[in-house]
């Protein structure tokens, strides 16, 4: 559900090792040090609405947009990042806590020490203590409170329990004094840190969040910061008791996020963000052409916001723009998904021919050419593997334009295609059912895929959906093939691809986000009322499991692995595109800055006239 | 009198609730989708899903939410009242989501509003007056034009020639007040003027046909016998009698516009109720459909009313039957 | 065509050899503007037809193929008439004039057959309502009046999305489904049209049959199915012709207005109003994007309007408000 549009260089990670002095300069044109100043206020417009998934409620918000916000400006966590761009952005760095620990007992156990200094911001004004961090864990697991990312925390011993209302607190969790707090998992899990640096994990102080509890998002208006920045009016809240809560003035959820600089926050306890700018004011705007318009004259900074294609051209072509326009990595794979279950796509030759046939140049040529983004040869997006798999593409056709040969030759020994023709010339290749979107671009892509498809003999019958999600995500609807699906990371760990797109066992009747059923059973066909062939659907359930204990770098290895298995052994996808993401700045920014955790301008690193 | 106007407002709330039942229905009965989904994050969980559910009363028969519903907005809810429940697209409260929205659709019914008014009974009037000349063709034809061409294709065509072309007016969407006048003007001038010229081909066309109709009957034959100027017959008598069944559909059609100007909404990205319901309504936001079609509704109830009374004060020769 | 021996309203025939359509055609061959009205469709319906076909043999373009290469920069924008693509590219770097041509046969289907089905709907229940009167009358006027009170954007939104989702698309009763696309587009305008036409149909229906040739008939001996049939429908021809003319565009409209929000006929099926939710995204580009099929959409609707009034001028009739 993040915002589309990101840029993936695929550095190598060598080199991204090497480049954390300029990883601050990653962007194409980044200012000079010198012209960096303290102060001002970042304008930043958004586009409709700020589309928060829990109304940026720490807790439960899993938009990328506000991971980017809460990440940079209110929350900070025991580990963090570097709100930097491209591979140094997704490293992890010690934050609240003293160092990175290492995980001991076989994995199963990481300790951490928490810095002294670190205090919430008015009204409440205390030291944060281990304690918080429980807090804020526990508000995540019960299921009350209106988690969106609970899952990734499972591993915590007891988690289950308390989650399921059977135990007081969550076992796995320990915090023998206010500075140190130990976690316990069940299983190894390669990730855990980057988990932790989530901002759901944030520490939050109870006397606040108890008068949220059982109300999903609605302690976002009264967030309580330990980052540089806090929602102006929160020092003017009453908190000496519920009744007396009102949120502050500086966020409505629905215009406007207003941040002012936290006076109880201490610089010299965090590494990392800079807070260049005294107050980050985001604004919501009913007109993206209206918001270039204000970016342009510098009542706006930068947005969040889909960009007009004549704007994007401007800047991107004229000489004296190019400067305030800025790309990065989206780490999101935009790609077309076919149902294993379902004719013809039920036959591996039918997705490999698929996979030759598609232009990708052209379908992303319809989103706005070279600019959008990368082509995709494989699932995950190269970042999210140092760039390992940068030469690999096992449908290789001549200029990314699809080959009717290739698909052809791919075709052959189909049950679908008589003798040695290499169409698809059986019944099942005709009027396939194709679920679109009523996305601008969506027009354009179903009409290339067309245009493609009919030369292996297949032919779609399209049907057009506002909001096609809802209806791919349900197994029962029995959706062949979609061209609408995006997905992004969480977080830089390629688990966050896998784990959800390709484990056959998280198959569910609604929401279910394998949408291609990769691992799944005749037995949940029958109990998911899926009407398709569900024998030999091939799985990658056991690889998945192995990967995600692992620890780097052999995690990374695993997961390469298990993409080159997935493409050539599987096929469940056509991956075209790893989409950028691309900022307009006005001539006030002196200085821009990428958070390559959360795709979003790193708000602490930016600075302003 | 009194009677009859407590049977109108009978009639028109029943109406009002059948409308919301419908809407109800078919959003809730025929749903693209699950809205629960919206707040299960990216990799929902059949938990999950099942306490969202319960949440938002998902979970029980149709008839029990719509229960809820209706007591909710008759009793009021967190919020106050009335109750108009969170809306399922940002779980923001769908009452403050109409407070944020009104005044924009507000301002853009008004201002159109006034311009087909004024324009539209205008124009039927020079028409009628100067029947059959070019000036009456020209009106006709302009109206006809007026009736012919989609909201959509003169929003785009005027943002792109005024707007962009010629640079006399601010861009689409929307400017509150607070950020001048001038600015807000700007941006209005242009959906005032698409949206009124659909009404003002309308009521030209209606004002004309009233006016002439008025002119051939007897009593305006007497006033001209009488030597009156024509001036004096024609604004006089015929306009007056001429004018109240536009004061009928006047009050309607602004009434139906309240949540109505989807498109005139959408082409100038105002964003106002109109879009709301809109977005809500392809987004599966049942809460913030239900909300802008009350507030229609509602208007709808108010002006019928008003016509009404205002109806029986002109012309108290209405025979209420 | 029947011959009737007068029309609503109308003066009486004077001889019986000079029929209601000698009548009819005298007044409406001066009419030039309803005879350009008419010529106009003539022309329209030959597009409709021939014209998407002819323009892809002409241009060498046919319908659904993208010229990515010749017809997009490298930003994806779309490029304008040129001597090989007379107008310019439409959003998805096909041909516009292809498209546009072809979109006149979506327009024209549309509008007439959802006219149709809507003109017989209404038609059978005015009649039965303004026949019988009574509890009928009232439960079917009712029922007209609460359609005509719904929020007919957001009902058909509700209703498009909800069949969309659905392979088989809304099931009716058993094997009956309206799959979505054209269909559902017409079943959608259908919904909401035939009340204004069965209002009508009803009014012109009490009227009818107060009048004394029906008066006479009955007391002949004449059945309730004889009355209908052979006295009142043949009266009503003349409305009905004049409705149906003016409710194409009116569905035309209704079509391309949807079509526009992005729930109209199906991506690669083209459509003046789908062309125009295209223009959207470019509108401060591509000119030529909104101009072309907004002006075809806009002569189409004119055209039928002008027939319409004239019909309307040339059959008399007037409505009874």
């Amino acid at each position: 559900m993040k915002k589309p549009f990101g840029r993936l260089v695929a550095l190598a990670g060598v080199v991204a090792a090497i480049v954390v002095a300029t990883a601050a300069g990653a962007t194409a044109h980044s200012n000079k040090a010198s012209s960096i100043k303290s102060g001002g206020t970042l304008n930043v417009g958004w586009e409709q609405s700020f589309g928060f998934t829990d109304n940026m409620d720490p807790t439960g918000e899993y938009l990328g947009d506000a991971f980017g916000i809460l990440d940079n400006l209110l929350v900070r966590t025991l580990v963090g990042y570097t709100h930097n761009a491209d591979g140094p952005g997704n490293a992890i760095v010690a934050d609240i806590a003293t160092t990175v620990p290492k995980p001991t007992n076989g994995g199963l156990t990481y300790t951490f020490k928490i810095k002294q200094g670190v205090k919430f911001s008015p009204p409440v004004n205390r030291q944060v203590t281990s304690a918080d961090f429980v807090t804020a864990l526990e508000r995540e697991a019960n299921p009350k409170d209106g988690a969106q990312y609970a899952f990734y925390y499972k591993p915590i011993k007891g988690w289950d329990a308390y989650a399921a209302g059977k135990a007081k607190s969550i076992s796995g969790i320990k915090t023998p004094d206010a500075s140190t707090i130990v976690f316990t998992l069940t299983t190894p899990t390669g990730d855990f840190l980057k988990r932790l640096a989530m901002p759901a994990a944030g520490p939050m102080p109870v006397e606040v969040t108890k008068c949220f509890e059982g109300q999903p998002g609605k302690y976002t208006a009264d967030l309580i910061s330990t980052a540089g920045y806090m929602i102006k009016g929160i020092d003017e809240v009453d908190i000496s008791s519920c009744a007396n809560i009102k949120p502050a003035a500086g966020y409505d959820g629905q215009t406007i996020l207003d941040v002012v600089r936290n006076p109880n926050y201490v610089k010299s306890t965090d590494p990392t963000r800079k807070n260049y700018v005294d107050e980050v004011k985001f604004m919501v705007n009913a007109s993206n052409v209206d918001i270039y318009n204000k970016i342009e004259s510098g009542q706006l900074d930068m947005a969040t916001s889909s960009i007009p294609p004549a704007v994007l051209k401007k800047y991107a072509t004229s000489s004296s723009k190019k400067q305030y326009f800025h790309q990065n990595s989206g780490d999101r794979t935009w790609y077309i998904t076919m149902n294993l279950t379902q004719a013809p796509f039920d036959d591996i030759h039918v997705r490999r021919a698929m996979n030759y046939i598609v232009d990708k140049d052209a379908l992303r040529q319809g989103w706005g050419g070279p600019t959008v983004g990368d082509i995709a040869n494989h699932l995950v997006p190269d970042a999210l593997f140092g760039g390992q798999l940068k030469s690999y593409n096992p449908y290789k056709t001549p200029g990314n334009h699809g080959s009717a040969a290739l698909a052809m030759k791919a075709m052959k020994g189909s049950k679908y295609s008589t003798g040695n023709s290499g169409m698809c010339d059986a019944a099942a290749c005709k009027n396939v059912l194709l679920v679109s979107d009523t996305r601008g671009v969506d027009p354009g892509m179903v009409a290339t895929l067309q245009q493609d498809a009919k030369k292996i003999g297949i032919t779609f019958k399209v049907r057009q959906i506002n909001g096609a999600y809802p209806t791919i995500q349900t197994p029962s609807k029995n959706v062949p093939i979609s061209e609408r699906p995006g997905w992004g990371k969480d977080y830089a760990d390629a688990l966050t691809f896998f784990l959800p797109l390709f484990d056959g066992r998280t198959i569910i009747a609604n929401g279910n986000t394998n949408y291609s059923l990769v691992g799944v059973t005749p037995a949940q066909c029958k109990t998911l009322k899926i009407g398709g062939n569900c024998t030999g659907v091939p799985s990658v359930d056991t690889q998945l499991d192995k990967c995600s204990v692992q620890i780097d770098p052999a995690r990374t290895t695993c997961y390469e692995n298990l993409d080159k298995y997935l493409m050539t052994n599987v096929v469940p996808w056509v991956p075209w595109m790893w989409s950028k993401v691309t900022r307009i700045t006005s001539s006030n920014v002196t200085h821009y800055q990428f958070d390559q955790f959360a795709t979003t301008p790193a708000y602490a690193m930016i600075s302003v006239k | 009198m009194l009677l009859y106007l407590a049977r109108r407002l009978l009639w028109t709330i029943l109406v009002v609730l059948v409308v919301m039942f419908v809407t109800f229905l078919v959003f809730f009965k025929l749903p693209n989708g699950d809205p629960a989904l919206r707040f299960a994050g990216k990799s929902p969980t059949t938990a999950s899903l099942a306490e969202i559910h319960k949440r938002l009363h998902l979970d029980k028969p149709f008839y029990v939410e719509y229960g809820y519903f209706v007591k909710n907005f008759a009793v009021g809810d967190d919020q106050g009242w009335p109750g108009l429940g969170y809306s399922y697209g940002n779980y923001v409260s769908v009452r403050s989501e109409i407070l944020e929205r009104a005044p924009r659709t507000l301002f853009l019914v008004a201002g159109a509003a006034t311009l087909w008014l004024i324009f539209g009974v205008a124009i039927g009037v020079l028409s009628a007056v100067k029947r059959r000349t070019w000036i009456d063709r020209v009106a006709m034809g302009f109206a006809l034009f007026g009736i012919s061409a989609p909201v959509f294709w003169l929003g785009l065509m005027s943002l792109f020639v005024v707007w962009k072309k010629l640079g006399l007016t601010g861009g689409s969407g929307y400017v509150p007040l607070s950020d001048g006048i001038g600015a807000w003007f700007s941006h209005m001038i242009l959906p005032w003027t698409v949206l009124a010229l659909l009404y003002i081909a309308i009521y030209a066309r209606l004002t004309r046909n009233n006016l002439l109709e008025t002119l051939g009957e007897d009593y305006i034959r007497t006033a001209r016998a009488k030597g009156l100027s024509e001036r004096t017959v024609i604004f006089k008598h015929g306009l007056r009698a001429s004018l109240s069944p536009i004061a009928t559909i006047f009050g309607l059609d602004i009434a139906l516009l309240v949540g109505g100007a989807i498109i005139t909404e959408s082409v100038f990205n105002i964003q106002g109720l109109g879009w709301l319901a809109f977005n809500g309504a392809i987004t599966q936001d049942l809460p913030s459909v239900l909300g802008v079609v009350i507030c229609t509704a509602t208007a709808v109830a108010v002006m019928n009313l008003v016509v009404d009374v205002v109806y029986a004060f002109l012309d108290p020769r209405v025979r209420y039957a | 065509m029947t011959a009737a021996p007068t029309t609503v309203g109308g003066v009486a025939p004077q001889t019986v050899t000079r029929s209601g359509f000698e009548l009819f055609w005298l007044r409406f061959k001066e009419d030039r503007a309803a005879l350009l009205g008419a010529g106009t469709i003539g022309v329209l319906i030959v597009i409709a037809i021939f014209g998407g076909p002819i323009a892809s043999a002409v241009t060498g373009h046919p319908n659904t193929e993208q010229y990515q290469q010749i017809m997009q920069d490298s930003f994806g924008l779309p490029k304008g008439p040129t001597s090989a693509f007379w107008f310019g590219s439409d959003g998805e770097a096909r041909d516009l004039f292809v498209r546009t041509m072809y979109g006149a046969r979506t327009s024209l289907i549309v509008g007439v057959v959802a006219s149709g089905i809507a003109v017989l709907i209404g038609l059978v229940v005015g009649m039965i309502a303004g026949f019988y009167r009574g509890i009928v009358d009232t439960i079917l006027s009712r029922t007209g009046d609460v359609m005509l009170a719904m929020p007919q954007l957001l009902i058909s939104i509700g209703i498009v999305a909800a069949c969309s989702s659905n392979k088989n698309g809304c099931v009716i009763a058993g094997p009956i489904a309206i799959q979505p696309g054209l269909a559902l587009v017409i079943a959608v305008i259908v919904i909401f049209s035939w009340p204004y036409i069965a209002r009508l149909v009803r009014g012109f229906t009490l009227s009818i049959r107060e009048k004394e040739f029906v008066e006479a008939s009955r007391s002949l001996g004449a059945s309730d199915t004889r009355i209908i049939f052979r006295e009142i429908l043949p009266n009503l021809s003349g409305p009905i012709i004049v409705y149906t003319t003016l409710l194409i565009p009116q569905s035309i409209l209704f079509e391309a207005a949807l079509s526009y929000l992005g729930l109209g006929v199906p991506p690669d099926t083209a459509s003046w109003g789908g062309l125009l939710n295209d223009a959207q995204r470019y509108y401060d580009t591509a000119w030529w994007l909104m101009f072309f099929p907004g002006l075809f959409l806009v002569i189409t609707t004119l055209a039928f309007n002008l027939l319409g009034d004239g019909l309307r001028d040339a059959l008399d009739v007037r409505a009874e408000r």
